[in-house]
């Protein structure tokens, strides 16, 4: 309706005079505009907001300074390594006086910020770039400062946390400049062979030179999320190519994606994941030997009462036997390991433990989702925990490729198994498969390597390593991450050289007598436990699912303490020699 | 001098206010979102700006562009209306900052009342009566039973962390406090993970009386009667009236020092509302102060002959209060019913839709404010509250007849709305009869079901 056009309306107001000085406008510095939305903020709710666009959530890059501020706890910062010269090793002209007019004002001496800092009390070596600085690249004075750091944090045995974001190497150094990139690469090495801690947090842009360096060592990388991470700019890129670069190109989700990037991390959320990350790396490795509980006879009784499941009681009594007393055949093992209610690997992570991190990534490829990871606590002694992971639905499947992994969930697997080996923690394995993937890019990048490369390395890690079969135990891909100081399995899951379809075929060249291969292939869990294949059998609630498996994983939770307990006991080497032992014997 | 108003609301109270303007020979700017291209207060300003899309985030709740706008039209003050922005002390730093008069109280004065404990706070050093309660939070059941007894029974166990009813008893006697302590402190810890509990004096049954206050920047205040709110569901007023029957003069002008008190100690300038609880005994405490023009000031205006709007806008350019307190004299009665886009038997779910027919009453004493046409589309973004209906008479009987014809004659066809339930509230007797407290709406809808 066009009311306007009918109502009698007031002629023009003039409003032309004003008063001088007092008619309304917007001071200086009080509304800035967003570079990713367009839109008008206040400066102060940006301030406020971990300097995100409040309206968009886009990040704008922080300073050094107010990062420092937003990580380490208040006051806590001392610079090291301050007041270096730049040298201009090149005679490039105006470098210096561009380099003196920056420090005026950024008010800093170099593009990046390095000391020493608390974290929710926890001491560490921070370094800090600042992108305002020629673009925050690496000179000589950036690879010093940074390399002096490292090498004091090395000695005085503290974690380094560097924040990157840069655009590489500084042009105006030349070769000198490439330098520092091996320079701050071999103090990480260092860092990282005295057993220290390094955490990298890429954040908008990392490329160049640095990506090339130290930013890419990180025992654990973190990112921002939409950070620009790359080596060659996409500009370059586009140029050489001659290709439009698909969206999310080079951002850290893709980054993530590839499997270079353990965690992308909100802004707001980073001091407290740093603090948690630092909290399950301590300072001095914690032992992982339990009291003692109760008398065995005690708890049995008050399991009784409690109507849990006790462990013995279970097993003889067989609980999940059909209703008629039978005992389940092989083929409907097969089935009941199969069912799609039945409880996978992240519950049984959450269940099982505490202050769970997941990383991503096998640092070559991908990410594949059919195995997850990370670290967490085991009655508050941090453990790493690594998964194959069936979905709960059809959809999670789909994104889990139904627990088939391919050669980039292995080497993920084996990265965090090298990792725990580092940091002296032991190892949880829940092995849940059909099988390794069978597909091209499975092949391609080398499925059988992966799996090798497992069973290779397992064999000698220097901690104690659990593997626990839920579900099923589909062949080489269930034994790369079973070459374990003890294997357990719950009662209706089964491990076995090839599925019973595949058997059948493969034998008699038809895949329906499936039931009938399954019958002879002794894959069930007490068949295995005869053949000394598994250490432990555990009894399972008849159809087990997520409501009713607090039993098992209460009675979980008792043996896991025990294994480590007894573990404690084993000297790293020891440890490996008892696994080479065990499976010697086969 | 204002010359030039923006209005940084819509619906029917931007409407009131650029008729306000006009009066006063002001112009006026209306802003609007892609909604409300069409809508009565974008067509009836003199100029209109569109600030951005439907949804109140990115319209008439997004401060930088409703500055921005103020300043592209040349406006040199805005009116915030009620809702949206008119509490948010944040805004009102914004204005103050960018020179844009705020046609309201400074932002510190809103940023102080806005918030519970330093209001609270305030008006304890004033001496302004309020809920008595434990200054701080106690876990021991018998320094509890203590604080208890000084309150006065009955007594409201809150948990600290408290919410959605949980951790919450009441205490009507001596005898029933420790079991009811520890109980509420039981339930606190096992959903807050927090023992923590506040006693408080648990107001039985009261009335829900606001003060209307005027404050210039000279310190002077007056207040302008009461308004009696009790009619109200989940905290929505649905009708208010002018004067309450539940005020003795004597009565009226005690509430009415306190609220002149309470705005002082808050050094409070323009208009605002003090909210008071009203025991049946006729205790009452502050409940909170309200920082901006109400929806129910037509109610006063009817029965003081003072335009509100009017009166903000004076005291925004800094001048000084015309009237004195002797001057209020409360002249008959006024009673104020909003008409929502809801429907009642449906749980009062909100409906949008067009309009397709509508016809308003008038008359003597019949007063319409609001922002709807024949065709006008609800749209879901904003609040429901279509009209108001204002009646005055000489009295409340007088009155009651008049809104009785009034909401009988309403017709809006096109979409739901509760002008029935609000046909049978004035026309239910208890109502008629006045001897009602916040209770009301609960009763009258078991009444109604029953």
């Amino acid at each position: 309706m066009e009311f306007h056009r009918l109502f009698q309306r007031r002629g023009a107001v003039s409003t032309e005079v004003r008063r001088q000085g007092s008619s309304p406008a917007v001071p200086k510095g009080l509304v800035r505009k967003c570079r990713f939305c367009k839109e008008a903020i206040l400066a102060e709710d940006v301030r406020e907001n971990h300097y995100i666009c409040p309206k968009c959530g886009g990040y704008f890059r922080m300073h050094a300074l107010r990062r420092i501020e937003s990580v380490a706890d208040r006051d806590s910062f001392v610079p090291w390594f301050e007041g270096m010269k730049c040298e201009n090793p090149l005679g490039v002209e105006d470098y210096v006086q561009k380099v003196s007019a920056l420090q005026e004002k950024t008010k800093l001496d170099e593009a990046i910020t390095t000391g020493e800092a608390r974290i929710e009390g926890r001491r560490v070596a921070l370094g800090v770039m600042d992108c305002r600085f020629l673009m925050a690249s690496m000179g000589e004075v950036v690879g010093e400062k940074l390399t002096g750091m490292i090498e004091r944090a090395t000695k005085e045995q503290l974690p380094v946390i560097v924040f990157a974001c840069s655009g590489g190497a500084r042009m105006q150094e030349g070769m000198v400049s490439l330098m520092q990139m091996a320079k701050t690469s071999a103090a990480l090495k260092r860092h990282h062979e005295a057993g220290q801690l390094y955490i990298s947090v890429l954040t908008d842009p990392t490329t160049g030179g640095v990506t090339a360096s130290f930013a890419m060592l990180g025992d654990i990388i973190l990112a921002e999320p939409k950070a620009l991470i790359g080596f060659a700019g996409p500009r370059v890129i586009e140029q050489t190519i001659g290709q439009k670069l698909p969206k999310g190109f080079q951002r850290s989700e893709f980054l993530l994606e590839h499997g270079f990037i353990d965690a992308v991390v909100k802004r707001e959320e980073l001091r407290s994941k740093i603090s948690m990350i630092l909290k399950l790396h301590p300072m001095v490795t914690p032992k992982y030997a339990f009291p003692k509980e109760k008398k065995e006879t005690d708890t049995k009784e008050a399991a009784k009462e409690k109507g849990q499941v006790s462990e013995t009681d279970a097993v003889s009594r067989n609980k999940d036997k059909k209703k008629n007393g039978r005992e389940y055949s092989a083929w409907e093992r097969v089935l009941l390991s199969r069912k799609n209610d039945r409880p996978v690997g992240d519950d049984y992570i959450h269940a099982l433990f505490e202050d769970f991190i997941e990383f991503h990534g096998d640092r070559y490829a991908k990410d594949d989702h059919a195995i997850i990871g990370g670290i967490a606590r085991f009655h508050g002694v941090p453990v790493t925990v690594i998964a194959q992971v069936k979905g709960h639905n059809t959809k999670e499947n789909i994104d889990r490729n139904f627990g088939m992994p391919s050669p980039d969930g292995y080497r993920k697997a084996l990265r965090f198994m090298k990792e725990a080996q580092r940091f002296g923690r032991p190892i949880f394995c829940f092995v849940d498969t059909p099988g390794a993937f069978c597909g091209l890019e499975a092949e391609e990048r080398g499925q059988g390597e992966a799996i090798a490369r497992n069973l290779y390395e397992m064999s000698a890690l220097t901690v104690p390593v659990l593997s626990i079969f839920i579900g099923e135990g589909g062949s080489g891909g269930a034994l790369a991450m079973a070459v374990a100081n003890e294997v357990w399995i719950l009662n209706n899951a089964i491990y076995s050289i090839l599925s019973p379809e595949g058997y059948a075929s493969i034998l008699w060249k038809d895949g329906k007598r499936a039931k009938e291969a399954a019958e002879i292939m002794k894959i069930t869990a007490p068949e295995l436990k005869e053949l000394g294949v598994v250490d432990r059998v555990f009894p399972e609630p008849k159809d087990i699912t997520v409501d009713n498996y607090a039993p098992l994983i209460q009675l979980l939770d008792r043996m896991m303490k025990k294994f480590l307990t007894k573990m404690s006991k084993l000297s790293g080497k020891e440890l490996a020699s008892a696994r080479y032992e065990r499976f010697r014997k086969f | 001098m204002i010359r030039k108003v923006l209005i940084a609301n819509r619906g029917e109270i931007a409407v009131r206010i650029i008729r306000a303007l006009r009066e006063m020979d002001i112009a006026s700017v209306a802003v609007y979102s892609t909604a409300d291209k069409e809508a009565l207060h974008t067509q009836l300003a003199d100029e209109a700006i569109c600030i951005g899309e439907m949804k109140a985030n990115e319209s008439y709740l997004n401060m930088e562009r409703i500055i921005s706008a103020t300043l592209a039209t040349g406006a040199d003050a805005i009116h915030p209306g009620f809702g949206f922005l008119s509490e948010n002390c944040k805004f009102a730093a914004l204005c103050e900052q960018c020179n844009i008069t705020f046609i309201g109280p400074g932002s510190s004065v809103m940023k102080a009342m806005g918030n519970k404990s330093v209001a609270r706070e305030t008006m304890v050093n004033a001496d302004v009566p309020v809920i008595p309660g434990s200054q701080e939070t106690v876990t021991n059941v018998r320094r509890a039973r203590e604080i208890a007894k000084e309150v006065g029974y009955p007594v409201i166990i809150k948990a600290a962390l408290g919410g959605g009813g949980k951790g919450m008893r009441v205490a009507y006697q001596e005898n029933e406090f420790d079991a009811a302590f520890k109980t509420a402190k039981k339930e606190s810890e096992m959903a807050f993970d927090d023992g923590q509990m506040y006693i408080e004096h648990f107001v039985e049954h009261p009335r829900h009386i606001e003060f209307q206050i005027l404050a210039d920047r000279y310190g002077n205040v007056i207040h302008l009667g009461e308004r009696d709110c009790s009619v109200q569901r989940n905290h929505q007023k649905m009708i208010e009236e002018s004067p309450s029957i539940a005020l003795s003069e004597e009565l009226r002008n005690a509430m009415g020092r306190e609220a002149v008190k309470a705005a002082k100690a808050a050094h409070y300038e323009n208009a605002g509302t003090i909210e008071f609880l009203l025991e049946p005994d006729g205790r009452f405490y502050f409940m909170e102060m309200n920082t901006r023009i109400q929806v129910e000031h037509p109610v006063t205006e009817a029965v003081t002959g003072i335009d509100l709007i009017k009166e903000q806008i004076k005291i925004a350019q800094g001048e000084k209060l015309s009237l004195k307190q002797e001057d209020i004299v409360l002249d008959g009665h006024a009673i104020e019913c909003r008409i929502n886009a809801e429907n009642p038997e449906k749980n009062f779910c909100p409906c949008p839709g067009v309009i397709n027919e509508l016809y308003m009453p008038g008359g003597n004493g019949v007063r319409i404010d609001s922002a709807i046409y024949s065709g006008y589309e609800v749209t879901p973004f904003y609040d429901s509250m279509l009209a108001k209906v204002i009646v005055h008479g000489k009295t409340r009987e007088e009155a009651l007849h008049k809104m009785q014809s009034a909401l009988g004659e309403v017709i809006i066809e096109g979409i739901d709305t509760n002008i029935d339930y609000q046909y049978e509230i004035v026309n239910d007797p208890v109502f008629c009869s006045g001897q009602f407290n916040v209770d009301f709406i609960e009763q009258f809808q078991e009444r109604r079901c029953s």
